[in-house]
């Protein structure tokens, strides 16, 4: 994939500022590294929603949330989506961890800025696909932004199989494992959204060091 | 007869799919399937027996997700209900089943040898379009007298219904990526095999596993806790690879090597995508290979799973997978009964062809296997305190880091396998060399060589290992034998096998070939094969036996021609007591290889070393068109007698070992490039001027080689105290405040730190050979805390104090509360750091501080992670929320200015 500078050294702190020539070499190091050794997979099913105000029905949990409400807004279906970069990422983060911790810090924020270029590729085609019959899709929205719940991933998890489809399991803390994974939904409604409000623009944490 | 005998005579036929069908009877999304052994056992056992009557040899039990994870000890859920329901259901359907065969039978004149049909096959036909299910079985009814099996005494050895006892994947990852020990996923299986043996099963199915380690795991918990054969499929990718990395090699080495009777692969892919898989199994396999594939590849359609192929082209390419080899086949995800069926019409009277002894010396890591063959194999020495000074006192440091770094710059120079030696008659040998293995297993993905006398410490490292070992070592004495095959047979592994025995090291070929004769007939009575036992022919030092290198090559010689066996040596030794032994030892080392020598244990970082192994094989026929030579060699301008920087194949790391050997005029080109760049990094690092030297300035950029040279030329003329206080703190500073001013980036922020942490190495070195010691600033405990698997944070706090001179007590992740505050407790340390990612670890961060107040009131907590705030902070009872490395810092050195 192609090298995303601007996300990497967003994850990195930078805020616009320029990289000098040794980070950036850094970032380049690791974006190969994640060529060779990522394994990016992912799986997503639809189901029906119902949506009624913050109240959110989508067969395989049910839960409140005022964002994924709004998120939601007049959409019909759901779908319920999981990628991973696999084991090999996090175990490339771990030897640098140990190694050389400069390093480690880059791959780890090349690895998110990587694993969110694939989630794009995929939804894109995902979009392709559904514009084509007349429907539109939402932004992704994750479990843990604003106020949904992160207990939903253990019902997303299960519903997908995602242990042996994309390779992710959930720790007893409900923290995902590898830990360069998504798991998140994504609305589809017959009307398409005027304006696209997504990522950060859609959190409400405003003091937020990565805002962008 | 059982199903090892059945499958050498015949293709072996399992069942398909389970969940599918229990949701069209009515499973709810959310509901465990396994609770329907015990509230639908009807369905459960009506499925069994359809796919008996589809020509399923094999019922597999409903206990997938049956473990300790997701079911209690006792109610009406428990997990030894569920189990024990989940076979009593297959058994109950395996009954039903032998009486309909009988009751066909008895319904056929007693001499009947015409084709018949039974009376499920008629229904299942009815079912089909075309009558594919038609005549399955060639039934002679004469047979129905036989004893044994209940379905084989109506049918005959037709038929079998053998009950496999399924083990699926716990639902969670390993430690060190995921958060369940594998001692841990050990217990878990354990109860399930136990429950299961006990009701009854036939063997036990380890299916569905994408991790080798985990199935590991499973297969141990079935080899220790029953009697039963073991079967194991893996779930592999289009391109052959696990989810956790492993290939086809490295998988069916370590399966095989833990001693399973059959393997194959199952799910993840439809058949078509399997036979590419199944190429790679026979090439490498020696038993029976099972091929369980979906029913093709999935697509979603409204919320379902629709597969892309049907029954019929499922069937058809399954009997060109019987055609390729494959000896047991059946289905999983979205397979049928219908599917069993028409592929058992196809595929019944296939000729079974059971794959031949590879005779592969093959050992290997979770990532990779590595074949001891014609062409050799570099075993690395340097893990190995034996006459090293720093290696001993890392040892006793428990400085795991320089551990790693010895293994990571072996690799960088071509190893192929590290061996792993920490023998040290004053630390727990058992327990470091677990924890070594440990470590370099979760960094390097290099297959280790255990290399210990301890067999205490043997037998934990191999538990642990996520592969299969080269184990260092066994030799011709009758007790070295009793104690070290026991355990290659169990975890699996090659044995170097040392030629000595109770009368000593023979001094002649003849007596070491007699030895290693020996040694293959005892290890052959523990089931150990030959491919599996690596000859050590011995080598002494010339210095001493003018005649020992020659004894030495003749037995290698003859080890290959006369006993067609592998072969490895410790080739340094020849040289022990002789002045430049790297001469002696290259010149031997290429003359054991002409001599057959299969394996070599040498030091990689040894350039001659490298010279020999990379010209014997250009020479040898070994290196097509020299590849591999002039791909090492041709960048390269040193001459012989220098040292010169490894070619760009084999590295992956920067650091370590590949600067090392650059040479004096490489150092310099190098300071002269740092001190250019220099002066306008100090500026762009906003620097004021107060550290402008050359050392600081290296520092500033980040420059790790260049800072020590630099360090190494200032120790000529200064102190070490006056260039730490003088030179390297003010620029530690000045990195810090860029960063807290945000002019400065994390990234810079660490490589300065490294920056420094080599210079500070150097001048550890240079005060130690002087005999000064420098006090540390005093001890900081870190942790990540409970259930929280990111530790990238505190990692980063730990680099940032240990440049500040704090000795850093590093916990790890994952740790509980008690295990913080003994830690604190027993350092008496002023100060513990936590951290936490998630809000869902947060409480056990508040639970940790909560016990350290009463445990240790003394101690001062600082907290971070991404989730916490100042407020948050508070809330739990912290002193002090950090939040950054920086931050850490500078609440350390207020804490501990208070100390004095």
């Amino acid at each position: 994939m192609d090298i995303d500078y601007r996300e990497t050294l967003r994850y990195l702190g930078y805020k616009n500022q320029a990289a000098d020539d040794a980070v950036l070499a850094l970032v380049r190091q690791c974006w190969a590294e994640l060529d060779r050794t990522a394994s990016p997979r992912s799986f997503w099913r639809e189901y029906p929603l119902t949506v009624a105000g913050g109240e959110i029905d989508a067969c395989v949990f049910q839960t409140r949330s005022r964002a994924l409400g709004r998120n939601l807004r007049g959409c019909e279906r759901i779908l319920v989506f999981a990628a991973s970069l696999g084991a090999g990422v996090d175990l490339l983060i771990q030897r640098y961890e140990k190694l050389q911790m400069s390093k480690a810090v880059v791959m780890q924020a090349a690895a998110a800025a990587y694993l969110e270029q694939y989630c794009d590729s995929v939804n894109e085609e995902i979009r392709q696909r559904y514009e084509a019959n007349g429907w539109y899709l939402r932004p992704r929205f994750s479990p843990g932004y604003g106020d949904f719940s992160l207990e939903c991933q253990t019902a997303i998890v299960a519903a997908l199989e995602a242990g042996k489809r994309v390779g992710i399991t959930l720790t007893d803390s409900l923290l995902m494992a590898p830990s360069k994974s998504v798991t998140a939904v994504i609305g589809v409604g017959r009307t398409p959204l005027a304006c696209e409000v997504k990522g950060c623009e859609a959190c409400g944490k405003t003091d937020c060091e990565f805002r962008r | 007869m059982g199903i090892l005998e059945t499958i050498r005579k015949r293709k072996l036929f399992f069942d398909g799919g389970m969940g599918s069908l229990l949701v069209a009877k009515g499973l709810q999304p959310g509901e465990l399937p396994e609770t329907w052994n015990v509230t639908h056992p009807e369905v459960l056992q009506e499925i069994h027996l359809q796919y008996l009557r589809a020509g399923s040899d094999e019922i597999t039990t409903n206990t997938f997700g049956a473990n300790g994870l997701k079911f209690g000890s006792d109610g009406e859920f428990s997990l030894k209900r569920l189990v024990t329901a989940a076979v009593e259901n297959a058994k109950i359907a395996r009954e039903r089943f032998a009486e309909e065969r009988r009751a066909l039978a008895d319904g056929m004149p007693a001499d009947a040898t015409e084709t018949v049909e039974c009376p499920a096959a008629i229904q299942m036909a009815e079912n089909l379009t075309d009558g594919a299910a038609k005549a399955v079985w060639n039934s002679p009814g004469s047979a129905a007298k036989a004893a044994g099996n209940p379905v084989s005494d109506a049918v005959g050895s037709e038929h079998c219904a053998y009950i496999g006892l399924d083990l699926g994947p716990t639902g969670k990852l390993l430690k060190p990526l995921g958060d369940l020990a594998f001692e841990d996923a050990y217990k878990l299986y354990k109860e399930v095999v136990i429950y299961g043996a006990e009701a009854g099963a036939d063997f036990v199915l380890v299916e569905t596993m994408s991790d080798g380690y985990e199935a590991k795991a499973a297969i141990l918990a079935a080899k220790e806790n029953c009697d039963l054969p073991v079967c194991a499929t893996m779930i592999f990718d289009k391109k052959g690879k696990l989810l956790t990395g492993g290939d086809v090699a490295s998988t069916v080495a370590l399966l095989e090597g833990l001693g399973v009777s059959m393997l194959g692969v199952n799910c993840g892919l439809g058949p078509v995508q399997m036979k590419e898989i199944l190429k790679e199994i026979l090439k490498v396999a020696s038993v029976p290979v099972i091929v369980n594939p979906n029913a093709g590849l999935p697509r979603t359609e409204n919320g379902k799973t629709v597969y892309d192929i049907d029954a019929d082209e499922f069937a058809g390419v399954m009997e060109e997978i019987a055609d390729m080899g494959a000896n047991a086949l059946g289905g999983c995800c979205g397979t049928t009964p219908e599917h069993i069926a028409k592929m058992t019409a196809l595929c019944r009277n296939k000729k079974q062809i059971l794959p031949e002894e590879k005779n592969r010396t093959v050992i290997s890591s979770y990532a990779q296997a590595v074949e001891i063959g014609q062409s050799p194999v570099l075993i690395g020495e340097r893990i190995n305190p034996t006459g090293k000074s720093k290696f001993k006192q890392a040892l006793r440091d428990h400085d795991i880091e320089y551990i790693l770094r010895e293994g990571v710059t072996q690799q960088d120079h071509g190893a192929h396998v590290l061996d792993v030696n920490v023998g040290l008659p004053e630390i727990d040998e058992p327990s470091m060399m677990e924890e070594v293995v440990r470590e370099l297993q979760s960094v390097i993905d290099l297959p280790l060589q255990i290399d210990t006398s301890n067999i205490e410490a043997m037998e934990r490292a191999l538990r642990i290992y996520n592969g299969k070992a080269l184990i260092n070592s066994v030799n011709g004495k009758e007790e070295s034998m009793r104690a070290v095959f026991p355990l290659v047979k169990k975890y699996g592994g090659v044995v170097v096998a040392l030629t000595l025995d109770e009368s000593g090291i023979p001094e002649t070929a003849d007596g070491r070939i007699g030895i290693a004769k020996k040694i293959y007939r005892v290890a052959a009575e523990y089931g150990i094969a030959k491919k599996d036992i690596l000859i050590d022919a011995l080598c002494l030092t010339v210095s001493s036996d003018s005649k020992g290198a020659l004894t030495t090559l003749e037995t290698l010689r003859r080890v290959r021609d006369e006993l067609h066996g592998k072969t490895v040596l410790g080739v340094s030794n020849i040289s022990f007591g002789l002045p430049q032994r790297e001469i002696i030892n290259a010149s031997f080392f290429t003359m054991a290889m002409q001599n057959g020598l299969n394996a070599a244990i040498i030091n990689p970082n040894s350039e001659a070393m490298m010279r020999a192994y990379y010209s014997f094989k250009a020479l040898a026929d070994l290196d097509p068109q020299c590849g591999e030579y002039i791909s090492v060699y041709s960048g390269q301008t040193a001459t012989l007698g220098q040292s010169a920087a490894v070619g760009s194949s084999a590295g992956s790391l920067t650091g370590t070992g590949k600067a090392a050997g650059a040479g004096a005029s490489g150092t310099a080109a190098g300071r002269a490039a740092g001190s250019a760049g220099g002066t306008e990094g100090a500026k762009s690092l906003g620097g004021s001027g107060t550290a402008d030297g050359e050392l600081a300035r290296c520092i500033l950029r980040g420059l790790k080689e260049q800072a020590q040279a630099a360090v190494r030329e200032l120790l000529a003329q200064r102190d070490s105290l006056a260039i730490i206080n003088g030179e390297m703190i003010p620029a530690l500073d000045q990195v810090g405040k860029g960063f807290e001013k945000g002019t400065v980036f994390l990234p810079q922020l660490l490589m300065s730190a490294e920056a420094a942490k080599a210079a500070f190495e150097v001048i550890k070195e240079h005060m130690s050979r002087s005999g000064e010691t420098r006090e540390k600033k005093g001890k900081i405990i870190l942790a990540t805390v409970k259930g929280d698997i990111h530790d990238i944070g505190k990692n980063i706090v730990k680099v940032l104090l240990e440049n500040y001179d704090y000795e850093v007590i590093d916990l790890g992740k994952d740790v509980p509360p008690e295990m913080v505050t003994a830690a604190a407790a027993e350092h008496h340390a002023p100060l513990v750091g936590l951290s936490a990612l998630m809000t869902t670890t947060v409480p056990a961060m508040e639970e940790t501080i909560r016990l350290l107040r009463r445990e240790t009131p003394w101690v001062k907590i600082m907290v971070g992670g991404a989730v916490l705030t100042e407020e948050y902070a508070e809330t739990i009872g912290a002193d002090r929320y950090c939040k950054d490395a920086m931050a850490s810092v500078n609440y350390a050195e207020e804490i501990f200015a208070g100390q004095g």
